[in-house]
């Protein structure tokens, strides 16, 4: 058993972008309301208390969202009200509460996977995608402070060595501009010596193969297959209109076929998940500890 | 077994005309732990790479290297790689990836290893080395010394027979160079590596080695162990400033019994040979001058609001026309008050008056002109073009009104010179600034004995042209070579301060190696010129 953000990073990322594409790409109401209730079960069981406070602009979010289409979209049969010579109709308020749940829930899934994919989990994705594109990303990643820290040190000796003549931009530009040209010449001598421990090091000699620290393991297996078909299941039935909901000109009815019930379940499954792995875990932990 | 056979070995570099190495013939064996040492320009390095085939310059080569009875060109790829373990000077470059634990992997990935291989050879390096708890840590995180074992972790970890290193203590501070030589001394009792080591820091290797090679003008001048080529030193002046103070002290006067080695030998062989009727050398009270050149007053520095408190309350006071040194470990903060008294970091309380004018007072970088200059720790970032002769040209220094000798450098790349080359360029242009207050950070860092008495001739002769000097070091040498006066600094303050004698005499660790030989048996003996003067006082003979 372990929390949902410690599963490997290929489950977690089907996982999340499998929920939220549907929330995305669908205007079902109950898909709607199953995504965001899980977005927000997963970023609240993560974050707790401070999570609750990041959380209190959401709603406003929402409010806005819910309350500004209806003022500016005039579909709909049901006219509630006139306001300036415009209808305001009870169809665009509803198409408006589910784009602030669409919105809101989006949103929160994207905050948890920003959270939960540090650079070396994104790193071992594209690594999975390509290893050399992988290993061109970690050595820049290498290089980036590396660079920085040279270029902070060169301009404070230049500095005490009166390269900046005045205290003016214009003469502030003409020093950055010799540092950063002397950071170029660097970076090449740099690179020399860097390439020269890489085929020190038997880098080029054949075929290479891929370390990473996290592993892939039976229950990353389970995640992500059930993450795929889930989200499979819940597009094919979108896309035989078993699910799906229509705004405009009036609301039609949740339809309530066979599929359709276990789209809706598959869904709030897959979208739950999350919730549910990552607070059985602290659970779970909760209790080894106090055994401690 | 001979794992390493150098048969009548010649190197030419494309442009030079000069053979780089002429006729090197010697072989090692398996498990040595092996020491090459030599002056600079001597072919060390190049005689390093020209062991291990990937690294090997372009130029003319005749003769043979033979790797375990065969030839290098005729090793396949996968042998030549891992078998031969090579560690280069410079800790930072030598890093390819942004993580530990990819670091350590990326020998592995070359070899082609599966997963499970690569993560149980990681893992048990890690555990060896004892870097597990910086296993997830970017690299940019670390410090020198850590970096440095780091790319001795990630060499080990393909499991190579010879493990060459091409002074890879010269970037590091004296502590994390101890540390780092105790590895390499380590790996090679528990795990029987080969170890060929290029070290210009002999004091704590040359006792330890099994073989020591003495390199000069591209040839070999002495290979031996290293008692037998101690004894021999005698004649090479250049090469013996560099051994261990013991090894000094046996050559200055005429053989006696076996050449001592280390600290403990060096006491013994001083008291079997000399008496201590004289124990201290006279001491004349030194005087200085009472105007101030820098003051600072309850300084107080931290890096970032919500850090800590790096300088606490710092009082210095340096006189004109005076060489302070300031001493202290890592994360003391010496180089933290150089750079505030460069007026480079700005204190949030206390003040810093450089020739007792106030340094905010200084408008319009008027600081750095004619008044004050700081030569920094990394002299590459001093340089900002491509030769030497341009370099200078552009600080609008000129050659013949140096103090030293640089003109045979004009035409070279800065990157390009030795260690000590790059110092002396870097100061010309520091000096050209006419500065009446020198700040130097870690000047003898990288350096090896014969530059660091370079630097400290060169400082001295601008001590008497009126020169203000105050120096940041680790090297307790130096220190005691060159200070009128020295100071220890910990946690943010000077705790101690007096003249070198007696300031290194009243330490115990924080002390030359001269001084912590003869600790008992003299009483002030803290550099090799006032070992020598005690010696011959109680009846020694050169």
């Amino acid at each position: 058993m372990k929390a949902f953000a410690d599963y490997n990073p290929i489950s977690v990322f089907f996982c999340i972008m499998g929920v939220a594409s549907v929330g995305m790409f669908c205007m079902d109401p109950l898909l709607l309301g199953l995504s965001l209730i899980g977005a927000l079960a997963l970023f609240l069981a993560r974050n707790g208390r401070a999570g609750m406070k990041e959380c209190l602009w959401y709603p406003l979010l929402f409010l806005i969202t819910a309350i500004g289409n209806p003022l500016f979209n005039h579909k709909g049969v049901t006219v509630l009200f006139v306001l300036n010579d415009n209808p305001v109709t009870l169809e665009s308020v509803y198409y408006g509460l589910a784009m602030g749940c669409m919105l809101v829930g989006t949103l929160l899934w994207f905050r948890s996977f920003s959270q939960i994919m540090t650079s070396d989990r994104l790193l071992y994705l594209f690594g999975a995608a390509s290893p050399k594109l992988a290993l061109i990303l970690s050595m820049t990643m290498r290089y980036i402070p590396l660079f920085r820290a040279q270029a902070e040190k060169t301009n404070r000796s230049q500095k005490a060595l009166g390269l900046y003549k005045e205290d003016n931009i214009p003469d502030r530009l003409k020093g950055g501009l010799r540092v950063f040209s002397v950071l170029v010449t660097w970076a090449l001598e740099n690179g020399v010596t860097t390439a020269d421990s890489m085929t020190a090091r038997g880098y080029g000699i054949g075929k290479r193969s891929q370390f990473a620290i996290f592993r892939f393991r039976r229950s990353d297996a389970v995640l992500l297959l059930l993450s795929l078909a889930f989200t499979a299941l819940t597009f094919t039935g979108m896309g035989l209109g078993k699910v799906g909901f229509e705004f405009f000109p009036a609301v039609t009815p949740v339809k309530a076929t066979p599929f359709g019930v276990l789209v809706y379940i598959s869904y709030g499954a897959l979208s739950l998940l999350p919730a549910i792995l990552e607070i059985s875990e602290a659970l779970r932990w909760k209790s080894l500890q106090s055994a401690i | 077994m001979e794992i390493l056979a150098v048969r009548d070995l010649s190197f030419t570099y494309p442009t030079g005309s000069e053979p780089t190495l002429h006729h090197l013939s010697f072989s090692v064996e398996a498990g040595d732990y092996m020491v090459i040492c030599g002056p600079t320009g001597s072919g060390k390095s190049t005689l390093l790479r020209m062991l291990k085939r990937e690294l090997t310059p372009i130029g003319e080569q005749s003769g043979s290297v033979c790797y375990m009875g065969k030839p290098l060109s005729e090793l396949d790829d996968m042998t030549s790689a891992t078998q031969i373990g090579f560690v280069m000077q410079r800790p930072e470059q030598q890093i390819v990836t942004d993580k530990v634990w990819h670091e350590l992997a990326f020998g592995l990935e070359n070899m082609n290893l599966p997963q499970a291989a690569i993560r149980r050879r990681v893992s048990e390096m890690a555990a060896y080395f004892g870097i597990e708890k910086w296993f997830d840590m970017r690299v940019d995180e670390l410090s020198g010394g850590q970096k440095q074992l780091l790319n001795l972790a990630a060499i080990m970890v393909m499991q190579p027979q010879l493990l060459i290193l091409d002074e890879p203590t010269a970037q590091l501070d004296p502590i994390a160079s101890a540390d780092f030589l105790e590895t390499v001394g380590r790996l090679n009792r528990e795990t029987g590596v080969t170890v060929i080591l290029v070290e210009h820091q002999l004091e704590t290797v040359v006792p330890r080695c099994d073989k020591l090679m003495v390199m000069e003008k591209g040839g070999i001048r002495y290979y031996d162990n290293p008692r037998t080529v101690c004894e021999q030193l005698r004649d090479f002046p250049a090469m013996l400033e560099a051994m261990p103070a013991a090894v000094r002290l046996y050559n200055s006067f005429a053989p006696k019994d076996q050449c001592p080695l280390n600290v403990r030998e060096g006491r013994r062989w001083v008291e079997e040979h000399f008496g201590n009727r004289v124990r201290a050398i006279p001491e004349s009270p030194y005087t200085h001058s009472d105007k101030p050149a820098l003051e600072l007053k309850d300084v107080w520095f931290r890096y970032s609001r919500e850090g800590r408190d790096i300088l606490r309350g710092t009082d210095i006071t340096v006189y004109e026309g005076e060489i302070f040194c300031i001493l202290g470990g890592n994360g003391s903060g010496k180089s933290t008050t150089i750079s505030n008294a460069a007026g480079l970091l700005k204190p949030y309380s206390g003040t810093i008056r450089v020739f007792g004018k106030k340094i905010q007072e200084y408008r319009n970088q008027s600081l750095y002109r004619d008044c004050l200059s700081l030569l920094p720790q990394d002299v590459q970032t001093v340089f900002l073009c491509n030769t030497v002769r341009e370099e200078l040209k552009d600080a609008g220094a000129a050659v013949e009104e140096l103090p030293y000798d640089i003109s045979y450098l004009l035409d070279q790349h800065p990157y390009d010179l030795s260690g000590g080359e790059q110092q002396m360029v870097a100061l010309a242009k520091v000096l050209a600034t006419k500065p009446r207050l020198l700040l130097l950070d870690e000047p003898t860092k990288g350096l090896d004995a014969y530059a660091r008495r370079g630097i400290t001739t060169i400082l001295k002769r601008l001590q008497s042209e009126g020169m203000t000097i105050v120096a940041v070091t680790h090297d307790v040498e130096f220190a005691a070579s060159l200070a009128n006066r020295c100071a220890l600094f910990f946690r943010g303050e000077v705790v101690s301060e007096d003249v070198p004698r007696t300031f290194f005499a009243e330490n115990s660790y924080y002390t030359t190696a001269v001084n912590r030989m003869l600790r008992g048996h003299f009483d002030n003996a803290v550099t090799m010129e006032d070992a020598v003067e005690l010696c011959r006082m109680n009846g020694g003979e050169r």
